[in-house]
This record gives structure tokens, sequence and C-alpha cells, in this order.
């Protein structure tokens, strides 16, 4: 017998996707993710564009990770340009980064991913049925918002931040300010932790290879350099295309990404990096991990709603230490000056749903040539299509109804934390 | 305006995201300490970004569109919610004046090609040069930018339930700055759209030390003539000021009109 479920428009995600899977005898014989943004052009949209638009229109591919996408250019034309940019460029741009982290880890948790376990159709209802998460939650996305205002001049489609620095810092008061109220957020995130590991959720493992930015003593979102957690084999920003490749699907707007090695899914994300930076995790944040039951290696891709709690609770602790030295620090983040030259350049970065990539070549007129991308969500895509036939096998073999596949499915794409909006730029 | 509902009752709102970065549904949510008291006011009936509900049947008081108009399918959905609502909501620069999607209007097969190559995947749907939501349906009311204020859309919604005789700001930016006493960047050689954009937004970018670039659209009050005169005059010239005028507008139909105008 053969039945055919399809998932339309899947819900509390951004951006549209379907979900079709094949039941045969009780056995998955087909699950395909299919990605229907219309076609958006960004990469030839950059084309022929001055460097100096680039980082603006590349923004909008995202709304709330429009931080990391600002940034992963920034760093692919100051690669160009042989730009050294400042401690405190450096810092400011690591507390936009991790503003859209509170933002969008506070955003999924919440608003996409609560419901689901609390059993309703969306975060509203809950602001009666359980007011103390449901304020807590937006507190916390309101935190986001203000951490990118206060640096970037708004919560997305930051204004501020160019190639060689800032055009504009915030005051030494409003650093410190805010430095008390991600302090004082933490508490809340801890709770969120234990909230989230509370979520019964089923027992499966992705197969998928973790990759994540790392850096020995730092908790790398803004860096260079990548690495698998399979092997630990590592890779720098400029030879990305050597281990990762990207190929085209029909049933998809959104190209797929695999290891170039090993033909393997990759799956990147705040579990992927939980897992491959564990011991540069802040003491209170690996705390509130280990009490949670969730440790390195976590295979369980529902384990990342547990992960980004986790990441909230690092972030307040790493912002309020960030926030603290820019008040009292020395230097400057004014824009440096540099000599527009040709070149390629690729930046990469931890956006809040794993590694953002953004390869650029500019020519001598300072107009760019080429542009690639590639989003967290295109590594995730072959990865999630894997889990859900995983889930589903289980599920069809325990007896289970459609109607709880359905809601199962529905749940595991959303732990994957998809930005389809994304993956079709 | 045949938009407020019947006294008492709850006004059944839809959100629709087209092509765009969802940034403008996000700041929706992002007006989270007045989020419960505006959804209190309202039924949301469908939004796919917030809830699992389905797609209800039967007419809508208030339809609001996120997005460009870039494929014969948005194009259809953007026509059924048409008939099906009173009142039609264009939100952000995209779905007010084309925006950055509609970068790609020129040569747009070559550009599907390069990214692409030759199989564009059939998920694609039918591509249509990138358009704002006015230049297929009667659009009521616009909250613009990108991305949109909060408090802008909170005013536009009331605007739209309740009524208001609140006429729309129509000046350009460029009295702002005045206002706001802060300089004027064409000064230090920087190409900045104040001259001709819609004001409202408190020129943030300026008083941040960023151009504008418009993403507010055209004033209606815009002398574009003027305005590239003047650029003309300066080290920036004109050529520089019209290619970051189409970072927004490339297709705004106010800035064909008004070059047509010109001809």
């Amino acid at each position: 017998m053969r039945t055919t479920l399809s998932m339309h428009h899947i819900a509390r995600i951004e951006g549209h996707g379907n979900i079709s899977l094949s039941i045969e005898d009780g056995r998955v014989s087909d699950v395909k993710m299919n990605v229907v943004e219309p076609a958006r052009l960004f990469e030839s949209m950059v084309g022929g564009r001055p460097f100096t638009q680039t980082s603006y229109i590349a923004s909008r591919i995202c709304g709330i990770c429009s931080s990391s996408h600002v940034i992963t250019d920034l760093l692919a034309i100051e690669q160009i340009f042989g730009v050294k940019t400042s401690e405190r460029t450096r810092v400011l741009r690591e507390l936009l980064v991790y503003g859209s982290f509170l933002q969008n880890h506070a955003a999924h948790l919440f608003v996409f991913a609560a419901p689901d376990f609390e059993g309703l159709d969306s975060a509203f209802p809950l602001a009666e049925s359980a007011p103390e998460l449901f304020n807590g939650g937006m507190a916390i996305k309101a935190l986001g918002n203000e951490l990118c205002t206060l640096v970037g001049g708004r919560s997305i489609h930051p204004i501020t931040c160019v190639v060689g620095g800032f055009t504009h810092e915030p005051s030494r008061d409003d650093c410190l300010a805010m430095a008390d109220k991600v302090a004082a957020a933490r508490e809340f995130c801890e709770k969120t932790v234990d909230v989230f590991a509370g979520f019964k959720v089923p027992q499966i493992e992705t197969s998928g290879d973790f990759m994540a930015l790392v850096e020995n003593g730092r908790y790398c979102v803004v860096g260079d350099t990548a690495a698998f957690a399979s092997d630990g084999a590592r890779f720098v920003a400029a030879d990305y295309a050597d281990h990762i490749e990207e190929y085209a699907v029909d049933h998809s707007a959104a190209r797929f990404s695999r290891r170039a090695s090993t033909k393997k899914n990759i799956t990147t994300s705040a579990l992927a990096r939980v897992n491959l930076s564990w011991n540069e995790l802040s003491q209170p944040a690996r705390l509130a991990a280990a009490k949670a039951g969730l440790r390195p290696p976590a295979r369980n891709p529902f384990l990342n709603n547990v992960a980004q709690a986790v990441e909230l609770v690092d972030v307040c602790v790493r912002c309020e230490a960030m926030l603290r030295w820019l008040a009292f620090g020395e230097g400057t983040s004014k824009p440096v000056d540099f000599e527009v030259r040709a070149g390629r350049g690729v930046g990469m970065t931890e956006a809040p749903r794993g590694t953002l990539i953004h390869e650029l070549e500019i020519g001598e007129d300072g107009r760019v040539k080429h542009a690639s991308i590639i989003t967290p969500t295109v590594h995730n895509l072959g990865d999630t299509e894997s889990s859900v036939r995983t889930l589903a096998d289980l599920l069809a073999e325990q007896g289970a109804s459609e109607e709880e596949i359905r809601l199962e499915v529905g749940k595991l794409v959303r732990a994957y934390d998809p930005c389809l909006s994304c993956s079709v730029h | 305006m045949e938009c407020q509902t019947k006294r008492n009752a709850t006004p059944r709102v839809v959100v629709l995201g087209l092509a765009s970065c969802f940034g403008c549904q996000l700041q929706i949510t992002n007006a989270e300490s007045h989020l419960l008291e505006i959804l209190g006011q309202i039924d949301v009936q469908y939004w796919q970004m917030a809830s699992s509900a389905p797609e209800p049947e039967g007419d809508v008081d208030v339809v609001i569109i996120e997005g460009a108009v870039s494929t014969v399918e948005s194009r259809e959905i953007v026509e059924r919610w048409r008939k099906r609502a009173k009142c039609l909501i264009a939100m952000g620069a995209c779905a007010v004046c084309g925006g950055i999607p509609s970068i790609a209007a020129h040569h747009l097969d070559e550009r599907a090609k390069s990214v692409y190559g030759d199989a564009l995947p059939s998920a694609c749907g039918e591509m249509l040069v990138p358009q704002p939501v006015s230049s297929v349906v009667d659009v009521d009311f616009e909250v613009r930018a990108c991305p949109i204020d909060p408090a802008d859309f909170v005013a536009v919604m009331q605007h739209a339930i309740y009524g208001s005789n609140a006429t729309v700001q129509t000046g350009t930016l460029c009295g702002s700055c005045k206002r706001n006493e802060s300089g004027c960047l064409w000064r230090e050689g920087k190409v900045c759209l104040g001259l001709v954009t819609q004001e409202g937004c408190g020129a943030k970018c300026v008083q941040l030390g960023r151009e504008c670039n418009g993403c507010r659209g055209l004033s209606a009050n815009a002398n574009l003539s003027a305005a590239r005169a003047f650029a003309e005059s300066t080290s920036v010239g004109a050529a520089r000021f019209d290619e970051a005028l189409e970072l927004f507008n490339l297709v705004n139909p106010m800035l064909s009109s008004i070059s047509e105008g010109e001809e």
C-alpha cells in the first residue's frame, strides 16, 4: 500500500516550503523538501554594482539574519582590499551578530517552536496559558532588537556597518545600560534551556556531518576557519569551494549543498556549534547544557531547540563582557581608509542558523564581477530530508496515524529552524 | 474608504508574504510591547509565518501583503485576495515600490541563467519582472520603508480599521534633516537620496552617518529633474545619482512616470 502525505506551506518558519512524503508498505520510499520561493537572484543583483551597495542589497536576503549577511559581505570585501579593521570594530560586529542570535533564537523558540509542544497553532494563546514563558520570550526577542538597534541603528537591516568600520558608535552610558540588561536576562535564558529540554521529542539521530566555524580559545561566530565534526577536518574561508559543493534539484528553488569529499549531508546550526565548540562555551552556558543533558556529540536534530537556548545563555554572558569592554576600552571603530583594488574574497560567519558564506570577485572599477552565496539552510536541506525520512520510518513502524506523522514532521522541520527565503537568495 | 468593518465586529485579517526577506512580517512581531494589544483588536485568520491555522474560506476585512510580485503564481495570489478583502495594505518597500527585488528587473532571463544555469527549477514558478503590488491591484494603504517601522504599521492599521483623517506625509527627507539640524551628507560627497525620498523616518540613516538610499520611495513632491541637475553640478554627477536611485526604485511607477513626463 502506498500513501503520499503532502504538507503544503509548512507554518511557523521563514519562507515557503512543502514536504511530500511517500510511504509504501510501512516504509518511507521518498521524501522531498519542496522549497517554493520565487527565484530571487541576489547573486546576479549585486553583480555589476559598486561594492558600496553590495552589503546593502545582500542584507535583504533575510530579515532575521540581515546583520550576518552584511558582515559576511564586508569581510569578503575587506579581504580583497586588504583592509585591517580595529579590535573595536570586531567587537561591535560580534555584538551585532549576537543581537541577531537573540532575535532569531527567541523568535524561533517562542513564536515558532513552543506552540508545537503546547499543542497550539500559534504562540499568541501562550500569553494567557503560559504568560511567564510568553512574556519572557518576547522580552528576549525585544532585547535582541534593542542590541541590534544600539549597534546597527535599527532592529534589522543595520545602517552603521560599512567597509572598514562603523559610521556611528553607541555611547558609553548606553553600552553600560545594555550590559546590565543582558546580564539580567541570563536567568530567564537558563530557565528556557530547562523548559525546552523538558519537551518530549522522538529519539532519532541525524546522519549529517556537523559543520561550524571554530577558533582556539573562542566561541567563534566571526572568523575564517570552519571544521567538520566527523573527522575534525578544517578549512579556511578562501578554500570553501574545495570542501562544500552545491547542487540543484528540480523540486526546490533553493540549491542543496553537501561535503565535497564524502558527498555526505552537512548539518549546521546552534547544535553544530555547541557540538564543535563545546569547550569554548562560557561556563554558565556549558553548565546549563550539561544539566539539561545536552553533551557533545548530540545527534538528535530536535536538540537544536535546546542548543539555541544554551546559546541564549552564552550570548548574555559574552555580550555583557563585550559591552563593558566597549564602554571602557580604547580605540575607535571609525572606518579605516582603504584603496579599491581587484580580487577575490570569501567571508564566512556563523549566522544564527549556521555557517554563512559569501564569495565576491571585484573588478578594478570597484564593481562586483561575480558573487556566490551559500546560506545555512542550503547546507541543511539535504539533512532535513534525510532526518524526515528517519523520523517517518520510525513513526510508521510504530503504527502512527497520518495526522501524527504530519505533526511530528512539522516539528522536526521547524527544529532545523529553516529560513527558506534565505535559501532562495 | 470602505475598509471599516461593521461596528463591534472584530476585523478579520490575513498576512501574506511574497518574494521578500520576511523582515517586515518580523517587524510586526517586533512591536513586542504592543503586540498583544494589536492582536487583541483583530482576528488574524491566516499568517503562515506565525501560525499553522490553515488558509480560511470566504472574505476578510484586511489583507496585508509583504513582498514584490515576481511570479505568475504570486500575481494570482494578490488578485485572489484583492477580491476577498475589503481593504488591502502593501507593507514594506518591496510591496510598495518594487524595492530590492526589482533590481533584477532588467535582463531577468540572463540573471536567472547566471544563477541556475539552463535548468530553472520548476519550484521557482513562472517568473515575472518584479513589481509593486499596486501595479497588479488597487492598494488602499501603504506602510513604507525597508524595513517598516512597527510604529508606522500600527498607525496604518489604526487608519484601516478605525478610520482617520490624518493626511499621509508627502514631503522629502531633506526637510527632516533641516529640522534635525544634522547637516548635509552631500558636503561629504555622499549620494544621499533625501532630496527626492518621502519623509517620515526622521532621517534615521543620515543621523547615523549613512546616506539615504530611498527605501521609502519617491515623495509625491519630489523634483527629480532639479535633484539630478544638482547632482550633475557636484563631483557626484547625475549618473551616480540615478544608479543610487535604482536600489529601491528601479520599477517604481512614479519614477517612470516622471521620466516619461520629461521626455
